[in-house]
């Protein structure tokens, strides 16, 4: 059963985890800021911590599911390199660019 | 970022970081408010006796019995920085064997959301109120004041002494003991 949970891509390429980042930051501070003037207002700071668990969520729920708009730039890998007499030398090398990669 | 439990751990790193702010926010807003309110005390009934005191090195010691009123409105108090008063009432004297007594007879806890009209009528003391020796007797200056701590969400915990005091005499002869 679990293979079928990990067949499913959890990975964004570089330009979505920078656009993952900026939006979970602004989500918070946006909810931070509004949860802070609600509490300033009724004087009560439990309301504060509820709208920021609220952004909390919404960044939650926005951010770490690999949605497609993150992987709308995906890296351009070089094609791979046809069967020759020099595959033995070149395989170890492949591999360990594709380590650094990751 | 590349996996799932990374994101989460920068997200969840960032919202505790923001909260931390907030939090400190929270205590700037409220830190350098003044938390005195005017508090009203009348005093019914003073009685004093000299009894055994077994926790003190002499033999006998005076016994003070006060009962009194008090009323203040606390609201203005609290704020979203403050969880909970505790309030407690204090005799101050001087006698000739120590300059400055204070003790304290009654305490009460409010909490936020609790009814913040005092008005109590007739409070017995909840504590005794022992003297160190007999100073008691005949002391013409004894000082009740009402005092409270507040207790914030975030911040320091000052001691608050409320504007309004009351003095009263103690009589010059113990009570006998009385027959029920």
């Amino acid at each position: 059963m679990f293979s079928a949970f990990k067949s499913i891509p959890t990975d964004m390429d570089y330009k979505g985890q920078k656009l993952a980042e900026q939006i979970f930051q602004g989500v918070i501070l946006v909810s931070a800021v509004i949860g802070f003037i609600y509490g300033l207002f009724v004087q009560q700071f439990g309301w504060t911590v509820y709208i920021m668990l609220a952004g909390f969520t919404v960044s939650c729920f926005l951010t770490l599911p690999p949605w497609p708009m993150y992987r709308r730039n995906p890296l351009k890998w070089q094609p791979a390199v046809p069967e020759a007499s020099g595959e033995n030398r070149d395989k170890p090398q492949e591999s360990q660019k594709k380590k650094k990669h990751k | 970022m590349n996996t799932v439990l990374s994101r989460a751990n920068s997200l969840f790193a960032f919202s505790l970081s923001v909260m931390a702010a907030l939090t400190f926010g929270c205590f700037i807003t409220t830190a350098f408010k003044d938390r005195s309110v005017p508090v009203d005390i009348h005093v019914s009934k003073v009685m004093i006796k000299n009894v055994d005191d077994f926790t003190g090195p002499r033999e006998r010691s005076d016994l003070g019995f006060v009962t009194f009123d008090i009323s203040a409105n606390l609201q203005p108090i609290f704020d979203w920085n403050v969880k909970e008063l505790f309030l407690y009432l204090t005799a101050e004297y001087s006698t000739k064997s120590n300059a400055l007594n204070q003790v304290v007879l009654w305490d009460r806890i409010i909490l936020r959301g609790d009814n913040t009209k005092l008005n109590l009528k007739d409070v017995k003391s909840k504590y005794f109120f022992f003297d160190d020796g007999n100073g008691l007797r005949a002391n013409k200056n004894i000082t009740l004041t009402l005092s409270w701590n507040v207790v914030p969400n975030a911040g320091i915990l000052p001691l608050v002494m409320g504007s309004g005091h009351k003095s009263l005499a103690f009589p010059e002869s113990y009570e006998t003991a009385k027959s029920y």
